[in-house]
């Protein structure tokens, strides 16, 4: 990694600031925009038409999420390449920290000057720089070998398990797709994967006796929601509900009857595109979907083009993790997927997922305006 | 300056890319398809469960009409009762509210004990109204409602409760409600609202479907919770129509208890003689708590059973019509106790049985009529055919008897009739035959149902030779014919047909059907068919029963020109006596037990110069006609007649 900055240095502050300001891929900053106003927006009709206590704190926190966004989008990509390793460390201290201070019955968040965050969610970015850093530090030709692969494996699997030991199923997985799904982008062997499929799946019943009784229940209800219609399968029965009510054009803006009359457990957190759909019906859930598209497809095309492997490795690791989140959230509340805990990135309600997920667009944006690629052609100018 | 290992290291990264963009498309292609297959295909599914969540529909039971008389006074209408509801969630402690209400309010035992089922079998977690009591009297209310804020759980709703002014005295016509049953579909109501009360018998049964009225529905809005934030009425309730009967109550009451008096004399049980006597005597079943009847030798004998009804002879109209002994319907409004309803399914004398309708009777020498019409008309005799009485007549080799021992001689039909001479019908029915004889008796109204407003009727015998040729596959005897002439034998009639009989014959032009409606429409009718001097002689014949020096009822003369009443008595033997019997001499009707008595009855009308009104008087087990029906009717007619 090393950026050439030498060609730029007689010109002025500003006219590099315009030159970076004009590399800025607006699509994603669109969407995100447009993403973050429908979270606002459900948020107002979750609370019955109320800025309290949901859609006011989470513009708050959209502003400053996108603030910080942007500044980090015009930060250096070396920032979080040297940050990668600390960022890391940092995490699996505080999800160390976050065991024996946690607040909440389940310790997932842990306080900070008052304001409650979940370290787990930052440990997403964070073993996405870290395993970015290590392949890209590591020789290019030892990415062939398997023994390669050992330390990455430790390092998803640390955190991993340290997050769903919480417990929390749901982030947990997410961290460990995340990190296999990076593992199997630098080419990790086809053989390899089978196989560990293939233990994966022997071990199923291992993992079985190791899961929380809660958590059991929920894969058993997933399996068959009726069996427990007014305990755990209640909400799945109930999201369904919701959602196919909806129709096609929706119940209207404010006018969901499953939301309002409270059938709705967590409306404003993981259940909040349920709402939505019930609402603005299929025309507005694919629409939003569309635009989760659209975000993550830009973002995929800049990680197809950069070249260096610590940016090719980041933006498409943060990538996958906008898919990850999209698709955990959205198939769990329509009844594809078990209710594991999964929000909807920049529209449930919750400051780390969202700030969590700005800030690993900034840093998408950052490589982006930074682009060696994008130097060049726009030197021929 | 790219060496090999860096171009495959971008071709597998190439390869892998393109790899999970086909598994991320395909992951997003099974979410859009699981939306479109929520959303489009099972929407009308999802929207049904959604409404179900969202509203909760309750039914509005709409008031039920009221049962009128003719003079619109009320044999049945509505009071508001009060129910006690509680408000129950998980978290009520619901014994310790019981208890503190208990130690404010009775509650019965059996209301406690569906209370306590219906909160055993709450399984949902979802709050609830509960009825605990439909009884709750207005201090019940007020006491209460004084302590509401001990008793934050409980709530009032007003419901309406049946009520019958009347009470015992028209409890046949009137019929009662009950919750509505699978064994009532023929009504065909939502099964939803099962609380439903409808009609089980008599006019409330008949009416059912005007009374009951539309229900009117309400829909709340309830939190998953089930707290109600909005309730809109979204179907009015239509209140049920109001039915008028041809009834008079004043009549109704004078006649039950004349009727039931019979010739006893009525005695209050605060007599302290009374009190011992009535612990003495057993076999009185049917004592009215405040008096009792006495015999003519000192006895306490129950009232006295049977059926009483007027009717009007120019429109049929039904004014007064008892069956005693009755019920009173008020009981039914209210949870009925298993041993009150046991106590009058399982009385001797069947309180339940509407008498007037559905009770069937030999009709005795009441059908004397009937056969001497049945001659005339035949052109088989004419108005001064003779026959000789000389007590009895020989058929075979069995004796027929005529009531009275001695005979009554040499007489004509118009005496036949006076007298009541058995004999000398026995020689008319030898000479018209049962066929013709039967049918007069149809042609009279008797053997068929009418369009009366009861369900529950009965058809009555009128026997032939057909019939009983399908019913035991034997042939007619001429014995039989003897004993079809004088009202006995297989012949069976109830109250209501004697009724229409008479004012047939006291009407003289139409074939009048009874009804218990106002109605003034007198060309309903169809005519009757009988030659008008026929009628005219055997009404005449029917005066001398009263007025004749040999009459029958002669003794019970209403004794007001102008209104005296014509008619015709009638004494049913219930079992039969022996030859042997009849050398000893006959044992007293009253001597005898009474079940073994003889039905007395009475048909007549009045005034007999103008006939207005017919009636029809049965009493069980009474004695002869002449003694205790006659004077009976004599007494009802002097009331309408304000004599």
């Amino acid at each position: 990694m090393n950026y050439n900055h030498n060609k730029f240095s007689e010109k002025s502050l500003s006219s590099i600031f315009l030159l970076k300001l004009s590399k800025v891929d607006w699509l994603i900053i669109l969407s995100v925009i447009i993403l973050g106003f429908v979270g606002v927006t459900s948020l107002y009709s979750a609370s019955g038409g109320n800025w309290e206590p949901w859609a006011k704190n989470h513009l708050i926190r959209l502003s400053f999420g996108l603030t910080l966004m942007l500044i980090l989008a015009f930060m250096p990509p070396n920032l979080f390449f040297k940050f990668s390793v600390i960022s890391f460390c940092l995490g699996i201290l505080l999800l160390i920290l976050v065991k024996f201070t946690g607040t909440g019955n389940v310790q997932r968040w842990i306080k900070i000057s008052g304001i409650n965050f979940q370290p787990s969610e930052f440990m997403k970015l964070a073993l996405i720089l870290i395993l970015a850093k290590y392949f890209d530090h590591i020789s290019r030709v030892q990415l062939e070998k398997l023994t390669t692969y050992i330390i990455p494996l430790c390092l998803i699997i640390l955190p991993g398990f340290l997050v769903i030991s919480q417990p929390d199923l749901g982030t947990g997985l997410t961290i460990i797709l995340l990190g296999l799904a990076i593992l199997f982008f630098v080419g990790i062997s086809m053989k390899f994967v089978i196989i560990s499929i293939l233990i994966v799946t022997s071990s199923i019943p291992f993992i079985w006796n190791q899961l929380y009784d809660y958590q059991k229940n929920r894969i058993l209800v997933f399996l068959n929601p009726e069996m427990d219609s007014l305990g755990s399968g209640y909400q799945i029965i109930q999201s369904k509900i919701a959602i196919g009510s909806g129709g096609f054009f929706g119940k209207g803006y404010l006018l969901g009857s499953q939301s309002r009359l409270n059938y709705l457990p967590e409306k404003h957190t993981d259940f909040i595109f349920t709402l939505i759909s019930e609402e603005l019906g299929f025309l507005g859930s694919i629409s939003i979907i569309l635009v989760f598209c659209i975000l993550i497809v830009s973002i995929m095309k800049i990680s197809f083009r950069v070249v260096p492997l610590f940016s090719k490795v980041v933006v498409f690791g943060i990538g996958f993790l906008l898919f990850l989140y999209l698709s955990l959230n959205i198939g769990m509340v329509c009844g594809l997927l078990p209710v594991v805990g999964a929000p909807l990135p920049l529209i449930s309600y919750g400051g780390t997922s969202l700030l969590t997920v700005l800030i690993g667009i900034g840093i998408v944006l950052s490589i982006n305006i930074h682009d060696k690629k994008y130097y060049e052609i726009s030197n021929i100018y | 300056m790219k060496n090999k290992s860096q171009k495959t290291l971008e071709k597998t990264i190439s390869k892998r890319f393109f790899l999970l963009s086909i598994f991320k498309g395909f992951v997003v292609g099974a979410i859009g398809w699981r939306f479109f297959d929520l959303q489009m295909v099972e929407n009308r599914k999802y929207e049904k469960l959604s409404d179900e969540n969202q509203f909760n529909y309750h039914m509005i039971p709409p008031e039920r009409g009221r049962i009128l008389d003719r003079k619109m006074r009320l044999l049945a209408g509505n009071m508001d009762g009060f129910s006690l509801v509680l408000n129950w969630d998980k978290n009520t402690n619901v014994d310790d509210v019981i208890k503190k209400i208990l130690t404010v309010i009775n509650i019965n035992k059996k209301d406690l004990k569906n209370f306590n089922y219906k909160i055993n079998s709450e399984k949902k977690n979802i709050s609830k109204q509960i009825l605990i009591t439909k009884k709750l009297s207005q201090k019940d209310v007020s006491k209460l409602a004084v302590r509401n804020i001990e008793f934050p759980e409980i709530s009032f709703s007003m419901t309406k409760k049946r009520v019958y002014p009347q009470g015992i005295i028209a409890g046949h016509i009137t019929g009662y409600i009950g919750p509505y049953s699978e064994q009532d579909t023929q009504t065909k109501v939502n099964p939803v609202s099962s609380w439903l009360e409808v009609g089980k018998t008599g006019l409330e049964k008949f009416f059912d479907s005007d009374l009951r009225g539309k229900f009117g529905r309400k829909r709340n809005e309830v939190t998953s919770r089930g707290h109600v934030i909005a309730s809109q009425i979204y179907e009015d309730t239509v209140s049920g129509n109001d039915v008028q009967t041809s009834l008079d109550m004043g009549l109704q009451a004078f006649a039950i208890e004349r009727f039931e008096r019979g010739n006893n004399t009525l005695v209050s049980t605060e007599n302290k003689n009374i009190k011992k006597h009535i612990i003495k005597t057993k076999n009185v079943s049917y004592v009215n708590k405040e008096y009792v009847y006495l015999d003519k030798k000192n006895r306490i004998v129950n009232p006295q059973s049977g059926s009483l009804i007027v009717m009007d002879v120019e429109n049929g109209e039904i004014l007064c019509c008892i069956s005693s002994p009755g019920y009173d319907p008020n009981i039914f409004s209210e949870d009925l106790e298993t041993n009150k309803w046991n106590n009058l399914k399982n009385n001797s004398r069947s309180p339940l049985l509407n008498r007037s309708m559905s009770g069937v009777y030999p009709p005795g020498s009441t059908i004397k009529m009937a056969v001497a019409l049945a001659a005339l008309e035949g052109g088989l005799i004419d108005f001064n055919t003779k026959f000789y009485c000389n007590g009895s007549k020989e058929l075979g080799t069995s004796t027929f008897h005529c009531w009275a021992k001695d005979g009554h001689g040499l007489l004509n039909l118009a005496e036949a009739i006076e007298q009541s001479c058995d004999v000398y019908f026995y020689e008319l029915g030898l000479k018209v035959g049962i066929d013709k004889i039967a049918l007069m008796m149809n042609k009279l109204g008797l053997g068929q149902y009418y369009d009366v407003e009861i369900n529950d009727k009965s058809k009555g015998v009128v026997p032939n030779i057909e019939w009983k040729l399908k019913r035991d596959g034997l042939k007619w005897s001429l014995g039989e014919t003897l004993n079809a002439s004088i009202g006995q034998g297989y012949i069976l009639t109830t109250p209501l047909q004697l009724a229409t009989m008479v004012s047939r014959i006291a009407n003289g032009k139409s074939s009048i059907s009874p009804t218990l409606m106002i109605n003034n429409d007198v060309n309903r009718f169809e005519p009757l068919k009988i030659n008008p001097q026929h009628i005219e002689f055997i009404k005449k014949s029917m005066e001398r029963v009263v007025t004749g020096k040999n009459g029958t009822a002669r003794n019970y003369k209403i004794g007001s020109k102008g209104f005296e009443m014509a008619g015709k008595t009638g004494t049913v033997q219930v079992v039969r006596i022996s030859e042997a019997e009849r050398e000893k001499g006959l044992i007293k009707n009253e001597d005898r037990p009474w079940q073994k008595r003889d039905h007395a009855l009475f048909v007549g009308y009045a005034p007999a110069s103008k006939p207005k009104y017919s009636i029809s008087v049965v009493v069980e087990h009474g004695g002869s006609g002449s003694s205790i029906a006659a004077p009976i009717a004599r007494d009802v007619f002097k009331y309408i007649f304000k004599i």
